[in-house]
């Protein structure tokens, strides 16, 4: 492959770098910045193009969410849970639905299962497009973005009759879904599922196998398996560093444990294992996967109540969960503490970007500023989450 | 699992009073004496057919005489899960109790301990970054304790100052009441009194 490299040779070389020793330069990258996706600061100490020290500070879009939940009833969490990830906010529904139905014991009638299925998947497509299109601009390819766009728009009309809002749905409750899908809307579904497959290859084409994004991607900002493991990485990150974990099927929830679907491992095939190159080849791979999932949703789901018996005022029984799903940025974990009454005593959320952000120190050391862009567009952080 | 890790880690990690809590509801729990955090943590890490390869959350909950700290750890290699937990004692509103850094365990504990200083006031020894990490370095109060009294003023800024709060939307439940068919129907749960200290102000809205 190509002999680019993410540390230039002179500045390895401790000797070299006394000679050409200058002062550092401190460059704030964001929060207004078109990278970071988001309101991310990351203070950089720059050797010329080197990156020797980044720095991220986080907290601008901090709502204290965990504190507002200590006053909320638990319906009233759900939407609060969307505006955390706002570009997969189905599946933070999801977990959360998830946490309170193990306390509760909630049966979800085999209807809502498939539902909530479709649209996590549904969500995770749109969410991995988002990515895609977003790197690509990262990268300095703009056209890829709207190509992206076009198609997620497709599924936020589908969402949008579904729960008559685009990214903020409020449409899993506890105990089901909150609206009907329609037979409509399933043959949309459908002829939605056949178009992307065949685009999905395009899009590969267009971006993934050219020569510039390959460049700019390949061996750069490489994770290694125990780096990812120290810093509690998850999701497509871990599985683009070659583990093959994925809780859909390690712990699995809902209805994953009948459904057919492959985990898709990094395998280095540009590059070394764990570069930008197989993060975005793992979630571009991860769609076709999703799309099979679809497909047998598609074909299972029969006719049925869409939600379960829930008491009208819900209050969960003392004691303490810790519940994990598989979301489009990485595993989301909910730590509910309750005493009993009608609101949660306490709610943690465990977020993915968060861990993910505190990964960026030590992959930017010795890059290029560049690279480093490259590199927190391979990550796919939503600040929402970060913050809470 | 919890018995026999309890079991394990009282007879490897003397002094460490490991306790399994059972619950009835949702996870069981691990207690253990807080002195001991760093011994413990270092030997999950290891322990054989248990091997807490990643830490997950580090966090707190506050009850008004102690903060209970939990870790919650994760063995991606034997697919477990555990609740680990410390109780703190707190001697008053402003008292910071301190606690041993795991940092040099696993690396993710450096943010979830910044978190959890920021949030709770849990102090961490040997940290090697203990600065906050949502709020402001200048912040006063730990937001998530349960006496903690929102701040008025920010750095002579008044916060949620009174022309920039939206009164419709708080009185969105009442106008809904009025307009409804069936007004019986329409709860609005998230209107308590308590949000309110001087009494429930009438709605501004014209009729």
């Amino acid at each position: 492959m190509s002999d680019h490299s993410t540390t230039s040779e002179w500045y390895k070389n401790p000797a070299e770098r006394e000679v050409l020793k200058t002062d550092l330069l401190t460059l704030n990258m964001g929060p207004q910045h078109p990278a970071t996706h988001g309101v991310l600061r990351v203070e950089i100490k720059t050797d010329s193009e080197i990156v020797v020290e980044a720095i991220p500070h986080i907290g601008y879009l901090h709502r204290c969410m965990e504190k507002h939940c200590e006053g909320l009833d638990y319906r009233g969490i759900i939407p609060y849970t969307d505006r955390m990830d706002y570009l997969g906010a189905m599946g933070m529904e999801w977990g959360y639905a998830l946490t309170l139905e193990k306390m509760l014991g909630t049966e979800v009638p085999q209807r809502a299962e498939y539902i909530r299925v479709l649209v996590a998947e549904l969500q995770r497509i749109a969410s991995h497009l988002m990515f895609f299109g977003t790197y690509a601009i990262d990268l300095g390819a703009f056209s890829p973005f709207l190509y992206a766009f076009q198609d997620r728009e497709t599924i936020l009309r589908i969402f949008e009759e579904l729960s008559g809002a685009r990214l903020l749905y409020n449409y899993i409750w506890i105990g089901g879904v909150w609206n009907d899908i329609t037979d409509g809307q399933l043959r949309r579904i459908t002829k939605f599922c056949e178009e992307m497959s065949e685009s999905l290859k395009k899009y590969h084409a267009l971006v993934g196998e050219n020569h510039i994004f390959v460049g700019r991607t390949a061996n750069v900002g490489m994770m290694s398996k125990e780096l990812c493991f120290d810093h509690g990485a998850t999701g497509p990150i871990l599985r683009g560093s070659g583990v093959n974990w994925d809780l859909r099927k390690n712990r699995t929830y809902g209805l994953y444990k009948d459904l057919d679907f492959d985990i898709i491992v990094g395998e280095g095939i540009k590059g070394q294992v764990g570069d930008c190159w197989d993060r975005y080849w793992v979630r571009m791979q991860e769609m076709h996967e999703s799309i099979k999932i679809i497909k047998q949703c598609l074909d299972g789901i029969e006719e049925g109540p869409i939600i379960g018996k829930v008491p009208k005022v819900i209050k969960i029984p003392e004691g303490e969960i810790y519940m994990r799903t598989e979301c489009p940025r990485g595993e989301l974990g909910y730590h509910l503490i309750s005493n009993g009454g009608k609101t949660p005593y306490r709610l943690k959320v465990k977020s993915s970007c968060f861990t993910h952000v505190g990964l960026l120190p030590e992959v930017a050391k010795g890059q290029m500023i560049a690279d480093f862009v490259a590199t927190i567009g391979s990550i796919d952080i939503v600040l929402g989450e970060v913050d809470r | 699992m919890h018995n026999e890790l309890a079991q394990l880690i009282n007879s490897n990690v003397s002094g460490s009073n490991a306790e399994h809590v059972a619950r009835e509801n949702g996870d069981d729990v691990l207690f253990i004496s807080s002195e001991h955090i760093l011994r413990v943590c270092t030997f999950l890490k290891s322990a054989q057919g248990y091997e807490f390869n990643v830490l997950q959350v580090v966090t707190g909950c506050d009850y008004t005489d102690r903060i209970e700290v939990s870790y919650i750890l994760a063995s991606f290699i034997n697919n477990l899960e555990l609740i680990l937990k410390t109780k703190l004692l707190k001697e008053n509103k402003d008292h910071t109790p301190e606690l041993e850094s795991v940092c040099s365990v696993w690396e993710a504990a450096n943010y979830q301990e910044r978190e959890c200083f920021d949030m709770l006031g849990v102090c961490f020894k040997n940290h090697p970054d203990p600065r906050r990490i949502l709020c402001p370095d200048d912040w006063e109060g730990y937001p998530l304790r349960k006496d903690y009294v929102p701040a008025e003023k920010y750095n002579g800024m008044v916060i949620n100052p009174e022309h920039k709060i939206n009164r419709e939307e708080i009185f969105f439940g009442e106008k809904l009441k009025r307009e409804a068919v069936d007004p019986k129907k329409i709860s609005y749960s998230w209107k308590k009194p308590e949000y309110f200290p001087d009494g429930v102000p009438e709605s501004t809205e014209s009729e």
